[in-house]
């Protein structure tokens, strides 16, 4: 008996439970910002690379009643290199998506030895956001860096805003270096510059590259070859003397950089890539290089991976490359 | 006597439960269906280098009475790392597997691809053929 009442006061007991609805949170409004603050935003993806910048856009803002925007400033833990500002201008887009500028400040002056960009505000505003553009130094390479965004406003009050750390990449770019055939045409990853045949003699173990161009076979046509590489590779070519290092190439094709495309396309080559291709067993030679396509390098001595992309061709034998260079 | 025959049942479930199925014998080693077709060739071939684009200078020759594959590649190629690609007929495999890069730069001896049927009962060696132009 006990037992049957026990399973119908459960059975009751269940019902109701599921007869409970769960109540409605109530929506709260918001309260409105009464003091000075600021937020802030990376603008640029990808690696950070040595002599490109690093784009963020800082927002910051203080209600009328309480005063007005004094000056902004950035600190980085590492200075920035040439060409590091923050902008005097704020932005706005235009029906067109055109950026008009409207200027708000001085322009920006490096302080505390070039670790701090700093704007003053000329103009009576309230809310602001302000660009900084910070070129990554060679010194930063393989390290991190970070930033602090700060806001003075007239009633005395501060704020600031942290980013990063971020990581530095270790590569070198170079970009838009432009090769002919019989002049141009000897390549240095070491120094990641095209040399002629009497300055490639006078650095004969910094030569790592022949570029030539061949409408026979047509198969041949743009090409990137060592200079030990076999000889029906390097056709009718008279190398300057000492020149005999065997650099190993692998061709790839459909992997157009960011940085190197001079900013088309949306894929990036990052430290990891250059690390990990495997260069095993590849061959000294590539031939048959068109525009968009790439090789990966490996120096003789294996100092340093490299990649370069094609970004244009020309049929009379000549062509623009730009690459990025890792130290191993 | 109720009793009994609860402990009786509940020995047969429990020794049942011991007991495994027997294992599908309808798949290969590698975990294939095997099927009734018999049909054994090689429909298409490609061959494509380390940038993943093809160094074939002309359609492959498939003759799949003599069982050869002739490939005319482009000068210049590294044959030492290279993908072919096989397409078989229906439910066929091929051994060897094909799992990466290939080193086919001994153009002296002519690597052997063997076409294994859906039935996995007819066997078809293939000889591959490559020729710089």
């Amino acid at each position: 008996m006990l037992y049957r009442n026990f399973n119908f006061f459960f059975l009751v007991w269940v019902l109701l439970t599921s007869l409970t609805a769960c109540q409605e949170e109530e929506y709260i409004l918001p309260e409105p910002i009464s003091q000075l603050t600021n937020d802030c935003l990376k603008r640029t993806i990808g690696p950070s690379i040595a002599s490109l910048p690093i784009e963020f856009a800082y927002a910051m803002a203080i209600p009328k009643s309480q005063g007005k925007l004094v000056s902004a400033q950035v600190e980085a833990s590492i200075p920035g290199g040439t060409g590091t500002y923050l902008e005097h201008r704020s932005y706005y887009t235009n029906s067109g998506g055109v950026d008009i500028p409207v200027t708000v400040g001085s322009p920006s002056t490096a302080v505390d030895n070039g670790k701090s960009s700093k704007v003053t505000f000329t103009v009576d505003t309230n809310a602001v956001t302000l660009r900084y553009y910070y070129i990554v130094p060679d010194e930063a390479k393989g390290q991190t860096v970070s930033f602090t965004f700060s806001v003075n406003s007239s009633d005395g009050k501060t704020a600031s805003y942290k980013m990063g750390p971020y990581n530095i990449s270790k590569m070198s770019i170079k970009k838009n270096l432009t090769v002919s055939n019989g002049t141009n045409a000897f390549i240095s990853i070491e120094d990641m510059a095209i040399y002629n045949a009497t300055s490639a003699a006078a650095i004969p173990d910094k030569v790592d590259l022949v570029y030539l161009y061949r409408a026979s076979p047509a198969s041949f046509t743009h090409a990137l070859v060592s200079p030990s590489a076999d000889a029906a590779y390097l056709p009718s070519v008279t190398l300057p003397t000492g020149l005999k290092k065997s650099t190993k190439l692998r061709k790839v094709f459909g992997l157009q950089d960011r940085n190197l495309a001079n900013l088309q396309f949306g894929i990036y080559v990052d430290d990891i890539d250059l690390t990990s291709v495997d260069m095993t067993d590849m061959p000294n030679y590539a031939i048959g290089l068109r525009a968009e396509a790439g090789v990966w390098v490996e120096t003789a001595d294996k100092k340093y991976r490299a990649y370069i992309y094609i970004n244009s061709v020309n049929a009379t034998g000549s062509a623009v490359l730009s690459m990025l260079r890792y130290t191993l | 006597m109720t009793i009994y025959f609860k402990i009786i049942l509940a020995v047969l479930l429990l020794t049942s439960s011991f007991f495994s199925c027997e294992k599908d014998s309808f798949v290969d080693e590698d975990g294939l269906l095997i099927t009734f077709r018999s049909e054994c060739f090689v429909s298409n071939f490609e061959l494509l280098g380390a940038d993943f684009v093809t160094v074939r200078a002309a359609p492959a020759i498939i003759d799949t009475v003599a069982q050869t594959i002739d490939v005319l590649v482009l000068f210049g190629t590294d044959l030492k790392n290279v993908y072919p690609q096989f397409t078989l007929a229906t439910d066929c495999k091929l051994d060897p597997k094909i799992t990466g890069k290939m080193d086919l730069s001994n153009l002296s001896d002519s690597k052997i691809f063997t076409v294994v049927s859906g039935n996995r009962l007819v066997r078809k060696p293939y000889k591959l053929i490559i020729k710089y132009q």
